[in-house]
C-alpha cells in the first residue's frame, strides 16, 4: 500500500473535520454540499447502516444571503399543539432572533426523515460569527469551497484603483458633474 | 472654433478632396470632451458661483470603442453581472441615481440591463459610498429584511 492510499484508507475510517464560511452564501444550497459531507456521501464506504458521516463547522452563519425577496417571502411554520397555537415566522424575523436557525433548518429539512437524521445533526457546529473555541478549531483539517463567489463592496477597494479602473463611457461635452 | 481651424477648414472644403471613412479625422468642430463643475465661493457677503469647464478624470482610461455604429457596452462584449460595481458605478451619479440614456450613451437594451444592475447592487448593498447624502450609508443598519445579505439572479431581467 502506498502512502497516499494509506493516508486515504486513514482519512476515510476516520472522522475528519471540514470547515465552511457561510458568508454570502445560500444556506439551501449549502445545506446540499453539507449534508453530504455530514452523512459521508463523498467516502467509497458509504452505506446508510455505516456511521462514517465527518464533523462540520460552519462560521459566519449570520452573514448568509438569499436570492431576491426571499428574506420576507419565506415563512417557518410552528404550532404549539394547542388550539390557536399556530404561528408563522418570516426568515428575517428568524435570521434576527438567532442567526444560526435557518441554516440549520435548511440543512435539517435537506435529510430524510430517518433516526440517524438527529445524530448526524449532531455533528454539525454553527457559529454565528468566525469566534470558534479553540478545542474545536484545532480538530479542522479541511476546508469546503464557497459554492458562489463573495460580491466585492465598493468601498473596500483602493480609491485610486476604481479611479483608474477601465472605463466604458465618458461625460457629454457640457455636464454638469454632481 | 478658432480662426485658424475656420481657414484650414475652408481650405479643405474648397480643394475638393474626397475624405475617405478610413482617413482618421484630425480636426473637430465641437470643443474636446470637457465637463463642467459648478463652484460657490463665499467671500464675506459676496457669494461667487462659477461653472469651470474641467478636463474629464475618465479620459485616460477610456475604453476605445472601435465599432461605428455600437453603444459602447455592445461594443465591449462584456456580460456585466450585479456585482460588478467597478463598472456600474461609472453610469450612476454621486446620489446614485442612474444617468439618462442620452448622458450614457446606451442603446436601449443595454440601458435598461444596467438601470436593474444597479438597482439589484444597490439592494444587495454593494454601493453604500454612492448614495444620497442622507443614506445611512451602512447596509446593515438598514431597516428589517433589508439588512440581511442577498444577491440576485441575473436572468431575471425582463429584455425585449
Amino acid at each position: 500500500m502506498s502512502t497516499i492510499k494509506r493516508v486515504q484508507q486513514w482519512a476515510t475510517f476516520a472522522r475528519i473535520w471540514h470547515i465552511y464560511d457561510a458568508a454570502w452564501q445560500n444556506p439551501f444550497e449549502s445545506a446540499k454540499l453539507l449534508r453530504k459531507y455530514l452523512m459521508g456521501m463523498h467516502k467509497p464506504i458509504y452505506h446508510p447502516l455505516n456511521d462514517c458521516g465527518d464533523h462540520v463547522i460552519v462560521i459566519n452563519s449570520k452573514d448568509i444571503a438569499l436570492p431576491g425577496d426571499e428574506w420576507k417571502k419565506r415563512v417557518y411554520f410552528h404550532h404549539t399543539g394547542y388550539p390557536g397555537g399556530a404561528s408563522w415566522t418570516l426568515a428575517w424575523e428568524l435570521h434576527t432572533k438567532d442567526p444560526t436557525l435557518v441554516l440549520k433548518k435548511a440543512v435539517y429539512n435537506s435529510m430524510k426523515g430517518n433516526l440517524q437524521r438527529r445524530y448526524t445533526m449532531e455533528r454539525l457546529h454553527i457559529f454565528p460569527d468566525s469566534n470558534i473555541p479553540e478545542n474545536i478549531m484545532k480538530n479542522v483539517s479541511n476546508q469546503l469551497q464557497q459554492l458562489r463567489p463573495k460580491p466585492t463592496r465598493l468601498d473596500s477597494y483602493d480609491e485610486k484603483y476604481v479611479k483608474e479602473f477601465p472605463k466604458i463611457i465618458d461625460y457629454p461635452k457640457d455636464y454638469i458633474l454632481r | 472654433m478658432s480662426f485658424f481651424m475656420q481657414n484650414s477648414l475652408r481650405n479643405i472644403l474648397n480643394t475638393r478632396i474626397l475624405i475617405s471613412e478610413n482617413i482618421k479625422r484630425n480636426i473637430f468642430a465641437s470643443t474636446p470632451l470637457a465637463v463642467k463643475e459648478i463652484r460657490t465661493v463665499e467671500n464675506g457677503k459676496d457669494i461667487t458661483i462659477s461653472a469651470e469647464i474641467i478636463e474629464s478624470e475618465r479620459k485616460p482610461f477610456l475604453v476605445e470603442n472601435n465599432s461605428g455604429h455600437a453603444c459602447p457596452l455592445c461594443a465591449s462584449g462584456l456580460d456585466v453581472k450585479h456585482t460588478d460595481v467597478l463598472i456600474l458605478s461609472q453610469f450612476i451619479r454621486s446620489d446614485g441615481c442612474m444617468m439618462p440614456k442620452r448622458i450614457t450613451g446606451l442603446c436601449n437594451k443595454q440601458q435598461r440591463r444596467i438601470s436593474s444592475l444597479v438597482t439589484m447592487a444597490q439592494k444587495s448593498g454593494l454601493m453604500p459610498n454612492i448614495a444620497p447624502p442622507n443614506s445611512k450609508r451602512n447596509p446593515q443598519t438598514r431597516f428589517g429584511w433589508k439588512k440581511f445579505n442577498k444577491y440576485f439572479d441575473e436572468t431575471t431581467i425582463k429584455s425585449k
